[in-house]
């Protein structure tokens, strides 16, 4: 099964923090490259095909917002970005721009290389179509039949709290921005008005929920956005 | 028509009483008119008197010899009386105009006395030497290079129509009259007078007047010496207040900067010797250290990095916000995702700790910044964890009052010491200064910021039965936006 270790691209303007990242990527089994420049990491990118990209927000070069909208013109390689803390406008930005996940510094690398782990397995499974059930803790949902289970007892979503959970289930274990989310359950004359999700959530978080005031499927990312979580945390 | 009164009487009257009735007439006419119609009336008084009441009457001869002389007496006494009254009245004019000049200089001093600010000062300036001198004007001060300039915002709109900043600029460096009436740029049409303060010229007055005669003459030059004198002296007292205020200010903020770098080096340098030294013994000692003691280094390394990471974190956060570069992103949230995504923040030191959460199902939205409230939330709780007995359970509490959201979090800790609740707020204030468990003393203040930029309150009282009880109460201002109920399909 493991022909070859994932390549990663780690595209990080301090030398410090690159070294440290990609010793511990290192030593974890995975192949990386290393670019200091969003110039530099767009070339690489292109030429070594990597299986993910590591990308900091802050470069020296062009911003890491403009790195990430000129990669998804012809990849959709994973990226996750790493950005300062108090900063999630830029990560709502980052991720309404194709990044797929995020984390603000300073992390822990063992949180960076669970999300790392997750990635590169949504992307090996992908190909193999549209999933049948979800199933986490105490939630089953049986997607193609619209039918959700918690334990044994079955709950009735309505449509629109049906949809919004199969978004979240398509990305399980990433986060959807707020936006992400309006326009895919509303539509994109919704995106603004984010009452709605708030208020969707609430029902949902109600009916599937043993504790809503402390979730453990349906996960708040404050000011970027939810994450449904696949059992890990 | 004194004629007219007299003819009745000219039977019983004897025309020595006639003179007396036409003098008292004179006198008047004085009192009322002055110096020249009361000569013209003597001199008419004297002719009708000849006319109409001296025989041969209708004529103006006279025959009489006594009528002769009491008509002359009427002449003389009636020219001195004229005199006297006309003295009188102008004495009186003088003694009206000098009350009005008293009385606007005591307008004028008691509205400089209200004026606080610069601004005000000069406002009140310009308008009561509009009222007194009747022209427009305007007061010009030098920039913070020492040039003139043209005031940003000018005190009266029409005000600045006219004024030469040339003339301006040359009225400041040499502190003399210039313009309209004096020998320097004559032709301008406003007259520029230096606002001379007690270390030299502050700024110019312009003043346009309507009439410039008017404006020289002896007692109205004194009238606006004494104008602007008031005026220049009340800036000049509102300035230095100022600089006295400016100066406690800096005092204040250089107290502030002294206990924040005393605080972070305090706090920054402990976890910082440690992280040092235990690298260093890492690296050099490698092969001699067993595996237990490395693990115990990197141990330390790891926490107390951690803790100057939190540290770290905090203090930024609080610069960010006293910076006021915090721009509240309010959106409508739900008040059980906040406490929900604070207690998962949360989540690894709560695990042993029971939280009981007491909150209504269906809360209106609030209005928030979520990150920042959630912050708050977090900053709460970890105190709540950091200060009760391990097994003892946090209480949060999430009310809708009419007006407000009240949100409590309550402990089984100590307590506050009575008198502290305040305190605890404050910028590095903590209870216990030697305490391992405190932080830097930043979590309550920063929790008051944001709460205080929502609008909201904060406060801390004593649990009946121990504890703290952080209490804070969030303003509801605007109804939450309603949503189209679902179709059912």
């Amino acid at each position: 099964m493991k022909a070859i270790n994932p390549l990663l691209l780690l595209v990080e303007d301090d030398p410090q923090f690159q070294m440290l990242l990609s010793t511990t990527l290192e030593s974890q089994d995975y192949r990386v490259l290393t670019a200091a420049t969003g110039q530099d990491g767009l070339i690489t990118a292109r030429n070594h095909q990597p299986n993910l990209l590591i990308l900091d927000l802050g470069l020296p070069d062009i911003d890491g917002q403009e790195v990430i909208r000129r990669l998804r013109k012809w990849s959709d390689l994973p990226i996750i970005v790493l950005s300062a803390r108090n900063q999630e406008s830029e990560i709502t930005q980052a991720l309404d721009n194709g990044a797929d996940d995020y984390l603000t510094k300073p992390f822990s690398t063992a949180v960076l290389m669970s999300r790392i782990k997750a990635l590169l397995r949504r992307v090996t499974k992908m190909p193999g179509g549209t999933q049948e059930i979800f199933q986490v803790g105490e939630l089953k949902i049986e997607l193609t039949k619209r039918r959700v289970f918690v334990g044994e007892q079955e709950v009735n979503l309505t449509p629109i709290e049906f949809n919004l959970l199969c978004v979240l289930i398509r990305h399980a274990g990433f986060v959807v921005t707020h936006r992400q989310l309006l326009e895919k359950v509303w539509g994109p004359s919704y995106v603004e008005h984010s009452h709605y999700l708030r208020i969707y959530m609430g029902q949902l978080r109600h009916k599937l929920e043993a504790d809503p005031a402390r979730p453990r499927y349906l996960l708040t990312e404050a000011g970027v956005g939810y994450r449904l979580s696949e059992g890990e945390n | 028509m004194l004629t007219l009164v007299d003819w009745p009487f000219r039977e019983v009257l004897t025309p020595s009483n006639i003179l007396l009735v036409y003098l008292l007439g004179v006198f008047f006419v004085a009192l009322r008119f002055g110096l020249s119609p009361s000569i013209l009336a003597s001199l008419t008084s004297a002719a009708a008197f000849a006319f109409f009441f001296a025989p041969p009457i209708f004529s103006f001869a006279i025959a009489d010899q006594e009528n002769l002389v009491g008509l002359a007496v009427m002449l003389i006494v009636g020219a001195i009386t004229s005199n006297l009254a006309e003295n009188i009245r102008h004495q009186t004019y003088v003694a009206e105009q000098r009350e009005r000049r008293a009385s606007a200089l005591y307008r004028l001093s008691k509205a400089l006395a209200e004026a606080r600010r610069e601004k005000e000062i000069i406002e009140v300036g310009v308008r009561h030497i509009h009222a007194e001198f009747d022209g427009r004007n305007t007061l010009l001060f030098p920039d913070d290079n020492g040039l003139m300039r043209y005031p940003i915002e000018p005190p009266l709109a029409i005000s600045l129509q006219g004024v030469n900043l040339v003339v301006t600029r040359w009225v400041f460096n040499h502190g003399q009259m210039a313009g309209n009436g004096t020998d320097t740029f004559p032709s301008e049409t406003a007259i520029y007078v230096p606002l001379k303060g007690s270390t030299g010229t502050i700024g110019v007055l312009s003043l346009e007047p309507i009439n410039v005669r008017r404006i020289f003459a002896p007692e109205q030059r004194q009238l606006l010496d004494t104008y602007v004198y008031l005026i220049v002296h009340t800036l000049e007292r509102a300035n230095s207040a100022e600089l006295a205020k400016n100066a406690t200010l800096k005092m204040q903020v250089e107290t502030l900067r002294n206990s924040l770098l005393s605080s972070i080096s305090h706090d920054l340098r402990n976890p910082l010797a440690t992280i040092v030294g235990a690298a260093c013994t890492l690296e050099m000692d490698e092969e001699r250290l067993d595996k237990s003691s490395r693990k115990k280094l990197i141990a330390v390394i790891s926490e107390e990095a951690q803790r100057m990471s939190d540290l770290t974190i905090k203090i930024l956060e609080m610069a960010r916000l006293e910076a006021g570069e915090v721009v509240l992103n309010r959106q409508w949230y739900a008040p059980e995702e906040i406490v929900g995504s604070a207690l998962r923040r949360l989540d690894k030191k709560l695990k042993t700790r029971p939280v009981n959460i007491h909150m209504a199902d269906n809360l209106a939205l609030i209005h928030v910044d979520a990150v920042l409230l959630q912050q708050v939330m977090v900053n709460l709780l970890d105190n709540a964890d950091k200060y009760s007995p391990a097994g003892r359970p946090i209480d949060i509490s999430v009310v809708t009052m009419p007006l407000s959201l009240s949100i409590t979090v309550a402990d089984h800790g100590p307590g506050i010491p009575t008198g502290l609740q305040q305190k605890i707020f404050d910028k590095f204030f903590r209870i216990n200064e030697e305490s391992a468990q405190s932080g830097v003393g930043l979590g309550l203040s920063i929790c008051r910021a944001i709460v205080e930029a929502h609008g909201g309150e904060i406060q801390a009282t004593n649990r009946n039965g121990g504890g703290t009880l952080f209490q804070l109460y969030l303003p509801l201002l605007e109804c939450p936006p309603t949503i189209d109920p679902e179709e059912k399909g």
